[in-house]
């Protein structure tokens, strides 16, 4: 029975992410039209509204092609890696107290074990592709991944000693009592190495290379077709709402807000998750991308040190409080 | 030519990355302007005057024929030749028309032939929408030509006396111009205003040189 | 019972993954079955109530360690096999050998004693939390080794600045 009620909980969270996938493209590109003074899709139902899933049954229908030379076995599961891992992250976020579907002790380090697992998906399709733009792609995703995981965990290590705990919602709880009831500001620096490490692990603009089309067609994902493709693409899309909700929980405080919402206590935490998607979003339709060794000199030069800073002002605060 | 330096920032503009900043403020700004697309299919684009859009034989209202007489300046004068005339002398010495087609795929749209047709039966109409899957439609003869202008009428406002003043030939004094060409100028049309150039030649017609030298200093 | 049966196929797999990376002719092949090992040993650790360590060895081994070994691969151009000289010249000496040492191995396994034992009984530490538990000990009783243990990493890490380094020329 408690397994059934955890299935139906599972199709849920499933759904809603999903719809939330297809929307957020919708609403990327109405978005960035309107900032480039455009319209976006206008076409497909009221104001483009349906275009997500015209898309989708169209990459559902579409033929699926696997290259002549590629390795088969791998080609056809990097997509799966690259989606499996960001759905199974989703388990352990608390979207309000009590509504999470794994409250595990180590929540924190789970996520970073799946994002840092996403990284394969890309790698070995960029491999097994056998094509020389997905190759690039997935060498420099991997570059990126690495130079990036490690910030990104030094950032958020402030935060942990911060809360003395690695479980998401007591993350949450043990903000009630800073300013706001968020970490934000005593974690500033932290959170200004995780915002720009968070952009570079989702592989979003301005650190768009493992991708960058106006070099690499669309680097490691060139060859994929159909349904793969667009598995591809719910993994990076579902990795942007999870990067932004571990954002929220470390640092906005989760589902905390300035009062209650009655019957709907993750209003607070979708609304912020909202804001970081469409920070995302927002950034892709400004900044130009990186060259590569400007991404690694800010990577190991920049953050890192910063990262370290933080975590030794971290210290000292707790010491003299 | 003067080189744009980067403008010196100080530690607090480099701390806070103020490029980045504006750049985002400006593109947050613009999402709130109205956006300049133009719903093509169901927003037709606004017509200018001097438009060079699908070719047509003016339908003559008292013949229901072309005007064209055969006198084969357009032939002569179209740069890609893309314009073939065959014509035919009837029993009492006149000239009749007996073919006229344009290869609108050869085309430059130049509107030359235009421009010295004596007697305006050649045009050049503001449809654009006649895309085509193959070639052969694309080769207007006679009949093709003279059912465009009645789909020009049919879809614009113009009538019969449908005239471009830009398409008169540059220079020629109004009176040497053909009949077809004078009628409906606007007000403000003069022949100086049809040189492209203007202001390089006025200074040569009133043999103030000096003008452009002083522009150099 | 469904404990061990969980160890059963977790140990299963660690070793049938193992002789799999040996055996396979493709390095990458070999590489990704030493990720699904090191998912399994990430498996061990959980049954033992060691989630930390299962947590740890997934960033770091799958996450950081393998990567890098699939760049070293992907950037090394792998096309012939590199043929060396066998250690041990006779199959059947190589093949005794290694039967004596996997035999002096399970001689081993009697001398294991089970059971809780110490300050950190299991529910000890799942009151505690595994990694309080873990930072705790290292942090008081094991401090020395552990600051020794950084010590070396440390000066690995400077010892490979100075190899990446290139000299500068002396003009």
């Amino acid at each position: 029975m408690q397994i059934l009620i955890i299935l139906l909980q599972i199709a849920a969270l499933l759904a809603i992410v999903l719809l939330h996938v297809a929307y957020t493209t919708y609403f990327e590109r109405k978005i960035i039209g309107h900032m480039q003074v455009r319209m976006g899709p206008m076409l497909v139902g009221w104001h483009g509204l349906l275009q997500p899933i015209a898309d989708g049954i169209k990459s559902f229908f579409k033929e699926d092609i696997i290259p002549e030379q590629a390795d088969k076995p791998l080609f056809l599961a990097a997509p799966i890696i690259c989606l499996v891992t960001m759905l199974a992250s989703l388990a352990v976020l608390p979207f309000a107290r009590g509504w999470v579907l794994a409250d595990i002790n180590i929540g924190l380090l789970f996520l970073f074990a799946m994002s840092s697992l996403a990284s394969y998906g890309i790698i070995l399709a960029g491999w097994a592709s056998n094509s020389k733009y997905t190759f690039l792609g997935g060498m420099r995703s991997m570059a990126q991944v690495i130079s990036y995981e490690i910030p990104m965990g030094l950032s958020l290590v402030g935060v942990m000693m911060l809360s003395g705990s690695l479980n998401l919602t007591e993350i949450v709880t043990a903000q009630g009592t800073s300013i706001f009831s968020i970490y934000l500001f005593p974690q500033i620096i932290g959170f200004f190495v995780f915002f720009i490490a968070m952009l570079a692990e989702t592989n979003r603009v301005p650190f768009d290379l493992p991708e960058a089309e106006t070099e690499l067609v669309s680097g490691y994902l060139t060859e994929y077709s159909g349904m793969r493709y667009a598995m591809f693409f719910m993994a990076e899309y579902i990795g942007m709402m999870v990067m932004a909700s571990i954002g929220t929980v470390c640092f906005l405080g989760g589902w905390n807000g300035p009062f209650e919402i009655p019957f709907f206590p993750p209003f607070w935490f979708i609304l912020k998750v909202y804001g970081f998607l469409f920070l995302f979003i927002w950034i892709r339709a400004t900044l130009p991308r990186y060259r590569y060794d400007q991404l690694m000199e800010l990577g190991w030069k920049l953050l890192i040190p910063l990262a370290l800073l933080n975590i030794f002002l971290t210290g000292l605060f707790k010491v003299f409080t | 030519m003067k080189v744009q330096y980067k403008p010196k920032r100080n530690l607090l503009g480099t701390i806070f990355q103020v490029e980045i900043l504006q750049g985002m403020a400006l593109t947050l700004r613009k999402l709130f302007s109205p956006p300049i697309t133009r719903q093509y299919p169901d927003e037709k684009p606004p017509m200018y005057a001097g438009f060079r859009g699908q070719h047509a034989l003016v339908r003559d209202p008292v013949t229901q024929d072309s005007k064209c007489i055969g006198c084969m300046r357009c032939v002569t004068v179209c740069p890609s030749r893309c314009i073939r005339i065959r014509c035919q002398q009837d029993a009492k010495g006149k000239q009749k028309v007996e073919s006229y087609s344009i290869e609108v795929l050869r085309c430059v749209f130049c509107g030359f032939c235009v421009e010295v047709c004596p007697v305006g039966a050649v045009t050049m109409t503001e449809l654009f929408e006649y895309a085509s899957y193959d070639r052969e439609s694309l080769l207007f003869d006679k009949e093709t030509l003279l059912k465009n202008w009645d789909r020009f009428l049919e879809e614009s406002a113009h009538d019969e006396n449908y005239v471009n003043p830009f398409w008169r030939p540059r220079g020629v004094p109004e009176a040497s111009l053909a009949a077809s060409q004078r009628m409906k100028v606007p007000a403000d049309w003069t022949i100086e205003g049809q040189f492209i150039g203007t202001s390089l030649r006025q200074p040569q017609q009133n043999g103030a040189i000096t003008h452009t030298e002083a522009d150099h200093a | 019972m469904l404990n061990q049966l969980a160890f059963l196929y977790c140990a299963s797999v660690i070793i049938g993954t193992a002789l799999l990376a040996v055996r396979f002719k493709n390095p990458v092949y070999s590489v990704l079955s030493v990720l699904v090992l090191f998912f399994h040993m990430a498996g061990l650790y959980l049954l033992l109530n060691a989630e930390f360590l299962a947590a740890i060895q997934i960033i770091v081994y799958a996450g950081a360690v393998l990567v890098l070994y699939l760049f070293v691969l992907f950037l090394v151009s792998l096309r012939e096999e590199v043929k060396i000289e066998r250690f041990i010249k006779s199959h059947r000496l190589a093949t005794a050998v290694s039967i004596g040492l996997g035999l002096s191995l399970l001689m081993i396994i009697p001398s294991f004693k089970l059971g809780a034992k110490g300050e950190y009984p299991v529910e000890r530490i799942t009151e505690l939390t595994h990694t309080k538990a873990m930072g705790f000990e290292l942090y008081s009783t094991y401090l020395l080794p552990f600051e020794v243990a950084g010590l070396i990493l440390l000066i690995a890490v400077i010892g490979g600045l100075v190899l990446a380094r290139k000299e500068e020329e002396i003009k």
